[in-house]
């Protein structure tokens, strides 16, 4: 077991995750023996289509899958799946620290799964701020410039980062004292 | 094959009982089944999309199914890798498990579906099977890949 104490730092946030676990909502979830499963079920199910066309949308930006299509196109028709997917996940991911905030607020792997994110967010942005700009220099058949690989790649490695992170919580109270 | 016995050997090998005696092994390879599920949603989605005409309208299906292949069989193959393992150090528990049952047949029927029907319809020249056919085939697998995903993350909450 490593020894982090994690608790110390999030001395505010509990107050809050405590305020949160008693309120009746939250203990109505926490005590469901149906809801919850199909919670974390729909988690699991928005993530698939989440994850797997941003992927997808990231190996297409490396320049190694789906090169007989332009990146725009790809980028264009999965982004309404995205947001939806973003929309679920999120939503059953609030429902998920809502039930049991006490289990979350001093995870360290969960706070790693926050800040791969926050991370991807940023990238993401980035990617759309600036890289996408020169988007018709190399839009179909070329390999896509180094700027934009580089977003796949952190994009890729970010978002796998949030799938195992996200796996491997309820762990920590076992790898990590918390 | 497929009675207890079996189930028993299997979790009692050397191999199936370090996987679940270790703290770490199970959890970091469940945590890639879920990255290989990520990555096999996605290769499968691009072809379902495409069939249902919201995904690349402008592509020859044809082109995008070969261009997910790849994706699809290594996504595949990652899954049987991680699968495995999980299936082992879990034998007898797994055998006892109605949604590790229902997880399997569901694994089958939607592997022959997406290798004969939703590969024939997606290879064949355009416009030899009609748009509401093809939604079908796509909604048919959306629906046996989600069924397999359903189920598998029910194993762990009631068996």
């Amino acid at each position: 077991m490593v020894d982090i104490a994690l608790g110390d730092y999030f001395a505010p946030l509990q107050t809050l995750a405590n305020y949160v676990s008693e309120l009746p909502t939250s203990i109505q979830l926490r005590e469901s023996q149906y809801v919850m499963p199909w919670v974390f079920v729909s988690h699991v199910i928005s993530m698939c289509m989440f994850a797997g066309t941003i992927l997808m949308m990231d190996l297409r930006l490396l320049g190694v899958g789906y090169m007989q299509t332009p990146f725009s196109q790809v980028q264009r028709r999965l982004f309404p799946w995205q947001m939806v997917a973003m929309f679920i996940s999120s939503a059953t991911g609030l429902a998920l620290v809502w039930g049991n905030p006490l289990n979350y607020v001093t995870n360290i792997i969960f706070w790693l799964k926050m800040l791969a994110m926050a991370l991807a967010a940023i990238n993401a942005l980035a990617f759309h701020f600036i890289t996408e700009y020169t988007v018709v220099d190399w839009d179909a058949g070329r390999l896509p410039p180094s700027g934009a690989r580089l977003a796949g790649w952190l994009s890729i490695i970010l978002w796998v980062n949030v799938v195992l992170a996200g796996r491997l919580m309820p762990y920590a109270l076992t790898w990590f004292r918390s | 094959m497929f009675d207890y016995k079996t189930f028993e050997t299997i979790a009692g090998w050397a191999v199936s009982r370090a996987i679940n005696e270790s703290s770490w092994i199970f959890p970091l390879v469940q945590a890639f089944h879920l990255v290989a599920l990520g990555f096999l949603a996605g290769a499968i989605l691009m072809v379902d999309l495409r069939l249902l005409g919201s995904g690349f309208s402008n592509q020859p299906i044809a082109k995008v199914a070969r261009d997910a292949r790849p994706w699809l069989l290594a996504s595949l193959v990652a899954m049987v890798l991680t699968g495995v393992p999980q299936f082992m150090s879990l034998a007898t528990k797994e055998y006892e498990s109605p949604y590790f049952r229902w997880k399997m047949m569901f694994l089958l029927t939607a592997l022959i579906w997406t290798f004969t029907v939703k590969r024939m319809v997606a290879y064949s020249p355009e416009g030899r099977f009609g748009g509401g056919l093809a939604k079908l085939v796509a909604l048919v697998s959306i629906g046996l890949w989600t069924s397999v995903a359903i189920n598998g993350r029910l194993i762990g909450f009631f068996s």
